[in-house]
């Protein structure tokens, strides 16, 4: 007779169960068995929170000048990240003291940016759970873990970097391509839409963008030969308003710009979040790679619009204008890191700008009404890819293509710089831009280019040289927007791959591979760090809530992404959440 | 008895032993560049979470048919998917692939 239990074992189903156990000679015993169901929603039976009514646009739009909530995933519609919490000084932080500990119970990199509002933060973690936990207690209220098939799509482990909150909804993207809505107080599933097909190489681990009552969100698969895309979501219905495919079709602009027929698999993920400017009702979104991406030899040209900056009308996704960081891309230097919109003095005339820290080593201004590049300098201590001319477009060093027995080292990494699953900050008092960044220098090898659906369709490979010979490291570095210089610099021993956070009292969070660390903003002095007992690629949030200042981390990396980056690989796998209050 | 046994075994095999079959090493190694090292298994030990091919601890069976079907059928709840029937040359490039690992691995040490 045939064990039961074997056949159910397989299941999601936690099962208590006793084997049909053969008793001597020809009898079997029949065993009661058990078979417990494990959920994976938890709904709250009545709304949670403290009554604050939905969260509306203006309030949105304002995300910056709040103290008691943290509503999006850039802290305001500028990038800043810039907390105007004045108790968060220099000389105060060392008081900050651990308040709670939620473990994650997931492997792989924890890169929240938490939301926090009516007494509720929301958390979500690597393989899409999503807590929603009482701030003053860390109690947890409501939680939702998301079922993702075992053959995920992903290049570069299982982050979700946080929900977006609109309403009384709070959204999750998923690594297999959903967007997820809920009722925020109770946790209640209000719909789910497929954005596309996760075995067809397709994922999605950002935050997505509110505006104007839509949740803006990209999917990732530059490594997969998808053709790249970003979509508008009404989050009352979860009817698709608009699709902005980022690789143009036969036909359309920019197709030219891609030999044959590479467009259908030219890449060009839109994986990150975008900024809201409602000074110009612009949307700002940026994008990734082309594939495959270490072989160009079948997408001769430029390859719009991979590793750009594009503006967008809001209301129906249509593109203004669109400045390529890095045309025709052979190292994987996506163009969607982290963005700022200030105002930049350039002889006598103010612009109103997009600036960049991008992956491929250059700090960019860009005006962000007209597309113009204005000036781009490096921000690294290592560049040697390219340099720029006078209208920004690289000038590639012929050392640096990638060939099939490589023995040349290119900085950065394929990885960056700064990379886009991590922020930066900027404090706009000191007119200083907060970068974590690495400087871990590569090999580029190029191999044979082979699509195949789903599978992967890089045609070559990264060699993490540094992180081999041990001298692969890491800074947080400020730089002067006006300058264009660097102010100071932190150095780390290892990578730095944490997001950052700037606060009104003068002082940036971050962290490192060995944990949470807070410098002073003016000089770059550490002045405060807590191991956590893992690396910090999260994205830090501090509030306010009855007379006390709180900050809040995410701590957890995946080796394999630690290998890559060439940064130490010993760390505990195991996601935490961590709260720290200032009393 | 043992010499029937053999040639049923070796007719249940699909796979001509690559000993006998002419493999393409340097092809091989554009194929490991190509789909299997950037961010899965690399190139470099280490911990991660695609396992490093180029030492001798095999997870699924270090002999040419071992590495042949792993590929081919690739491995169930995880994220190494099958290739088998994929590639341009079918099975003859899962053959340069195996042979490309075998040459560099650790176990010729």
């Amino acid at each position: 007779m045939s064990d039961p239990c074997k056949a159910i074992a397989s299941s999601l189903a936690a099962i208590i169960c006793l084997a049909t156990v053969p008793a001597t000679g020809q009898e079997e015993m029949q065993v009661e068995y058990d078979v417990v169901e494990m959920p994976s929603h938890w709904v709250a039976p009545a709304p949670t929170g403290k009554g604050a009514g939905p969260v509306t646009e203006e309030m949105l739009r304002k995300s910056g000048s709040y103290t008691d909530k943290w509503l999006q995933y850039h802290g305001d519609d500028r990038g800043y990240r810039h907390s105007p919490i004045k108790a968060l000084t220099p000389e105060k932080v060392k008081n900050l003291r651990l308040a709670g500990l939620l473990p994650t119970g997931t492997l792989g990199q924890q890169e929240v940016s938490p939301v926090v509002y009516d007494g509720i933060i929301y958390v979500t973690t690597s393989y899409n759970r999503l807590f929603a936990l009482e701030s003053a207690t860390g109690k947890t209220l409501w939680r939702y873990d998301h079922q993702n098939p075992k053959d995920l799509r992903l290049c570069c482990g299982p982050p979700n970097r946080g929900v977006a909150i609109y309403g009384n909804t709070v959204l999750m993207a998923t690594l297999d391509a959903h967007l997820l809505a809920f009722d925020r107080r109770t946790g209640a599933l209000l719909w789910n839409r497929k954005m596309a097909d996760y075995d067809k190489g397709y994922s999605a681990t950002s935050a997505p963008l509110i505006v104007k009552g839509m949740a803006v969100i990209g999917i990732a698969g530059g490594e997969f030969g998808v053709r790249g895309f970003f979509d508008a979501y009404d989050v009352k219905t979860g009817e698709l308003v608009w699709r902005h495919y980022t690789v143009p079709a036969a036909g359309e602009p920019g197709v030219e710009t891609w030999a044959g027929e590479s467009w259908k698999t030219g890449g060009a993920p839109a994986w990150t979040t975008g900024l809201y400017d409602a000074e110009t009702d612009t949307l700002f979104w940026t994008t990734g790679n082309p594939s495959p991406d270490w072989n160009g030899d079948s997408r001769k040209g430029d390859n719009l619009y991979s590793n750009s900056l594009l503006a967008v009308e809001p209301e129906t996704g249509k593109l203004k204008w669109h400045f390529q960081f890095t045309p025709h891309d052979l190292w994987d230097y996506d163009g969607n890191t982290h963005i700022f919109l200030l105002d930049f003095k350039q002889g006598n005339k103010v612009h109103k700008v997009v600036a960049q820290p991008n992956r491929n080593g250059y700090f960019y201004v860009i005006d962000r009404q007209s597309g113009e590049f204005l000036r781009g300098n490096a921000y690294l201590e290592q560049v040697n890819w390219a340099t720029l001319d006078a209208k920004g477009r690289p000038i590639v060093s012929p050392h640096a293509l990638p060939t099939e027995s490589p023995t040349e080292r290119v900085c950065p990494s394929n990885a960056g710089g700064i990379n886009g699953a991590w922020t930066a900050a900027y404090n706009p008092d000191l007119n200083l831009a907060f970068i974590p960044a690495m400087e871990a220098c590569s090999q580029f090898q190029k191999g044979l280019a082979i699509y195949m659906e789903g599978l992967p369709y890089t045609g070559g490979t990264f060699i993490q040289v540094d992180g081999r010979n041990k001298i692969a490291y890491g800074h947080i570095t400020a730089y002067d927007v006006a300058k264009g210089e660097v102010s100071w610099r932190y150095h780390d021993p290892f990578p730095v791959s944490a997001g950052a956070l700037s606060t009104a009292g003068g002082v940036v969070f971050s962290g490192s591979n060995s944990g949470a660390i807070a410098l002073d903003a003016r000089s770059g002095e550490k002045i405060w760090s807590f191991n956590l007992g893992a690396p910090i690629r999260s994205q830090p949030i501090a509030w306010q809530e009855d007379g006390k200042t709180y900050v809040a981390y995410g701590a957890g990396d995946s080796p394999s992404l630690a290998a890559m980056f060439g940064a130490p690989t010993h760390t505990s796998d195991g996601g935490l959440f961590a709260v720290f209050v200032l009393e | 008895m043992s010499r029937i046994a053999g040639l049923i075994a070796g007719v249940a095999l699909s796979v001509a032993p690559l000993s006998q079959a002419q493999t393409d090493v340097q092809r091989g190694e554009q194929l490991f560049t190509a789909l299997c090292s950037a961010y899965c298994h690399g190139r470099d030990p280490g911990k991660r979470e695609a396992p490093y091919l180029f030492d001798c601890e095999w997870l699924h069976g270090g002999s040419e048919e071992e590495i042949f079907a792993t590929v081919s059928n690739g491995v169930p709840d995880t994220r190494m998917v099958s290739f088998g029937g994929k590639l341009p040359n079918g099975d003859d490039d899962i053959r340069n692939l195996v042979s490309f690992l075998m040459a560099n691995s650790g176990c010729q040490e």
